[in-house]
């Protein structure tokens, strides 16, 4: 693994694209959870597939380029195989939200531990812009010429109503406050989310907006009903943790110390095992 | 037509016993309890379970046949048929030898044909009335068979832990009546089988946790499911952990996340889950994760008919997921098969990184039977591993097209790509490197093939110049029809279906050729057409949900060769 976790691939997002700062951030948290004992090769990451998806190849981490919406089912694959590494996975509101909703839903309501960094741009950015789970109502792309008739989604509140542990938001044009919730996120022992509000240069260009409402918040609110009451806030763009709370992990529950790829039976256990099966 | 009097079983041991009544009345139970009667008799037995999907309600009705020699099917003649209720009476009577018993209820029915046992009036005065009324079945055999009461009762208490003092005190009642009413008037002999008998879902998942199973993910779908309750009830003793996730696309999947871990994962469903793992079989192709899919088979399309059995999922099977990529398809064709083969797949894809299939059908996944195998004889090849310390590339091109595996944490980055890939597992869309990477997957395509010649890839019974051709569990229904009338001809079974073993199976395209199988497309006879240009004299099909009858069966093999 290289030292600053490039890969020497060429990078494909537009110039001033969000994603680069998602990317940043990563790498710097990745540096951080190094420094605060968590190696590097223990971090396994998973990406859907849209613009976000090719964070994969940029990522000089160990992983799977998943499918469109799968990449969280991928993960706790991964976490389930061997619980002891670190799990990121990387989707986009069309894939995340979308397209793989019932996974991150469910990853939530079990609270497997892994970390999911949603790159939410408000558009199916890859395929030319149509209108994504988050885009507001009225927004135009070639799927909705006229304006969508849908409203939105709000990620945090569905979240939190779904058991995830830790939910947050960071944004794009913050990359040292992004950086800092990934390591909080990956550090949290449960499943843990970022919604990430990530400017597309070419589809929802609302940096300007962002700089202006963004408000990073002091400290996290203590109840569900308050973060979600603050996720739903319009007239400031609050980024940070908006919830967190401990409670059993789903691979602990189902495991219990057991690592199924370092604790397996010795051969003669298992044959032993599979006799008194088959023995009347 | 043949009716089927012309055909009567040669096996002179051949015993029957059916009993059918309503879901809740403990009929799967009553098989059960059957069945372990003849075993401790040293028979041969096979047990067949026919049931509908609900819970309460309905008929359902179990079959178990035994012998004194091996045998392949149940029947559906029997020499004991116990009716629990009013529907099942209506529904068997036909389904009697010419000197079958018939039982029912004398309360339910008026002066039926046969032996009418008072069973509601009997059971009354129990606490349960419905349910201890499937222990009928195993009392009315004890007594038309001569068993005294003590085995009996030894016998009931170990099946039915649960009520065990109701459940004997009505077996006690039913066998004196039927003493009464009949006396002892058949005849059974013992046998030396000496195996222990199980459902094929459990032989599977036992084959393949003698394989060094990690992991299974499932999400229900009969027949399938109960591969999934085998693991998540035994699953500790065998090191094997059962995840049942939110759909069956999650299952596969995690599946494919589970291997990128090292841990080999099996998973299981049947045709309408098996579609929705159609993305992710095809990711596993790309990404060359060695996945084993369990596709247990019920009659399709769409919902179908849930818990019956059919052969219409092989063509979707050999296709399964987009693209062009290798993959196994297997379909065991008795228990031991299914214990060896299920094991065997979980090493060769391992050893090629590619998905692969166990291609099963209800008869076989629920129905159960003797076995014996040996799990020490299972052969586990450890696949391919990076042993140096730089240099890392997930898809190395190696002259065989498989490149070493290693596991995080690593050093090195192991990037398993779904889009894609260079060697490093990049993404690319550079032509050169598009056409490399699929010659790098079609050379193990080509390396399977090699290895297959080199291995048992079909089954042949018997001989003559008649051959029937046939697959998965309906060779079960063939060899019974075979071995009980006499028919001489030579069976050929195919193992592998795709590669299909055409170098072997065209050794056999000779004289009058006979498909059998259970689609109405016939898809089998459609694939041995194409692949060895197979031109069946007949096709035997049958596609209503039921597995064949062997005498049935027989009559139809008869008429085609005659
Ligand atoms: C099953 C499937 N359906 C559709 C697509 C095509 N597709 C690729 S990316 C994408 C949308 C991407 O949107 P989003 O997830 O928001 O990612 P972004 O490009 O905005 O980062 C779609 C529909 C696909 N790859 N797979
Ligand atoms: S299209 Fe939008 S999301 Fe995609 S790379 Fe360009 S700016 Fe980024
Ligand atoms: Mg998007």
């Amino acid at each position: 693994m290289s030292g600053d976790l490039d890969t020497g691939a060429e990078i494909t997002w537009c110039t001033g694209c969000g994603n680069f700062g998602i990317l940043a951030a990563v790498k710097k948290a990745v540096k951080k959870l190094e420094e605060n004992g968590i190696q590097r090769e223990d971090i396994v990451i998973s990406t859907g597939i849209g613009c976000h998806g090719k964070i994969f190849d940029y990522l000089d981490l160990s992983g799977i380029y998943s499918l469109h919406g799968r990449e969280v089912a991928s993960a706790e694959g991964i976490k389930l195989g061997n619980p002891d590494l670190k799990i990121i996975a990387f989707g986009g509101d069309g894939d995340c939200y979308g397209e793989g909703l019932a996974h991150l839903l469910f990853a939530a309501k079990r609270n497997i531990d892994i970390t999911v960094i949603v790159h939410n741009n408000g558009a199916y950015a890859l395929t030319t812009g149509q209108a994504s789970p988050t885009s507001p109502k009225g927004f135009k792309g070639p799927a909705t010429p006229m304006g969508s008739v849908e409203p939105p989604i709000e990620p945090i509140g569905l979240l939190l109503s779904a058991g995830a542990s830790f939910v947050a938001r960071g944004y794009a044009g913050k990359v040292k406050h992004m950086s800092d919730l990934i390591v909080q996120a990956v550090e949290h022992p449960g499943f843990a989310h970022i919604d990430v509000v990530q400017p597309s240069v070419v589809f929802t260009d609302y940096y300007e907006e962002y700089n202006d409402l963004v408000d990073e918040l002091e400290d996290t609110r203590s109840t569900k009903f308050e973060a979600m009451e603050l996720a739903r806030e319009s007239d400031r763009l609050p980024i940070g943790v908006f919830y967190r709370e401990e409670r059993p992990t789903y691979n602990e529950e189902l495991l219990g110390e057991r690592n199924p790829v370092k604790d397996r039976l010795s051969d003669e256990k298992r044959l032993k095992e599979i006799r008194s099966f088959l023995d009347v | 037509m043949v009716s089927k009097d012309d055909v009567r079983a040669m096996d002179e041991e051949l015993f029957t016993v059916i009993i059918g009544g309503q879901a809740g009345q403990g009929v799967k139970k009553a098989g059960e309890a059957v069945s372990k009667f003849f075993l401790e008799k040293g028979r041969y037995v096979f047990e067949m379970d026919d049931y509908q999907s609900l819970i309460r309600g309905g008929h359902n009705f179990a079959s178990v046949s035994s012998s004194t020699e091996e045998l392949f099917s149940h029947h559906m003649r029997a020499d004991v048929v116990v009716n629990l209720d009013k529907t099942s009476y209506e529904m068997h009577k036909k389904n009697l030898t010419p000197d079958g018993l018939n039982f029912y209820n004398s309360d339910e029915i008026e002066n039926g044909e046969g032996i009418g046992l008072p069973l509601t009036s009997m059971s009354k005065e129990f606490q349960r009335p419905q349910l201890i009324m499937g222990v009928t079945g195993i009392a009315v055999l004890a007594a038309v068979v001569g068993e005294n009461k003590d085995s009996l009762v030894s016998l009931v208490n170990s099946v039915y832990p649960r009520g065990k003092e109701d459940n004997t005190a009505f077996s006690k009642l039913v066998y004196d009546e039927v003493l009464d009413k009949v006396g002892s008037t058949l005849d059974l002999k013992e046998g030396d089988c000496r195996n222990r008998m199980f459902p094929g879902n459990h032989v599977i998942a036992l084959g393949a946790a003698s394989a060094g199973l990690d992991i299974y993910f499932a999400y229900p779908m009969t027949p399938a499911s109960s591969i999934l309750h085998f693991y998540a009830s035994h699953g500790d003793k065998l090191g094997v952990t059962a995840v049942h996730p939110e759909s069956e696309i999650a299952v596969a999947n995690m599946a494919i996340g589970a291997t990128i871990a090292g841990a080999r994962s099996m998973v299981g469903t049947s045709g309408g889950g098996f579609a929705l793992m159609a993305e992710a079989f095809s990711l596993a192709g790309m990404v060359e994760s060695p996945v084993l899919f369990v596709l247990s088979s019920r009659p399709g399309p769409a919902t179908g008919v849930p818990t019956y059995t059919e052969q219409g999922d092989l063509g979707f099977a050999l296709h399964q997921g987009h693209g062009d990529f290798p993959r196994i398809v297997a379909s065991p064709g008795y228990m031991e098969e299914a214990f060896y083969l299920t094991a065997d797949m979980l090493s060769l894809l391992w050893k090629y990184q590619t998905p692969g299939i166990i291609l099963t059908e209800k008869h076989l996944s629920e129905s159960s039977m003797c076995m014996d195998v040996d799990p020490s004889k299972v052969r586990t090849v450890d696949p391919r591993m990076h042993e140096e310390d730089t240099g890392y590339k997930r898809y190395l091109f190696t002259e065989d097209g498989v490149s070493p595996l290693t596991f995080p944490p690593s050093k090195e980055a192991i990037k398993w790509n779904g889009e894609e890939h260079d060697e490093y597992g990049l993404t690319t869309s550079r032509s050169e490197e598009v056409a490399a990477m699929h010659d790098k997957r079609y050379m193990k395509e080509k390396a399977i093939l090699e290895e297959l010649k080199d291995r048992h890839t079909v089954n042949v019974y018997g001989s003559g110049e008649n051959v029937i051709f046939t697959y998965g569990s309906t060779t079960l229904s063939v060899r019974e029809a075979l071995r009980c009338s006499g028919i001489e001809a030579k069976v050929v079974q195919p193992i592998y279906l795709r590669p299909l073993p055409t170098w072997e199976l065209k050794k056999h395209v000779e004289g009058r050729s006979i498909v059998v199988e259970q689609s109405v497309a016939q898809q089998f006879s459609t694939l041995l057409e194409d692949k060895i240009g197979l031109e069946p004299t007949s096709v035997i099909k049958r596609y209503d949900g039921r597995p064949f009858d062997p005498m049935d069966l027989a009559g139809k093999i008869k008429e085609a060769i005659r």
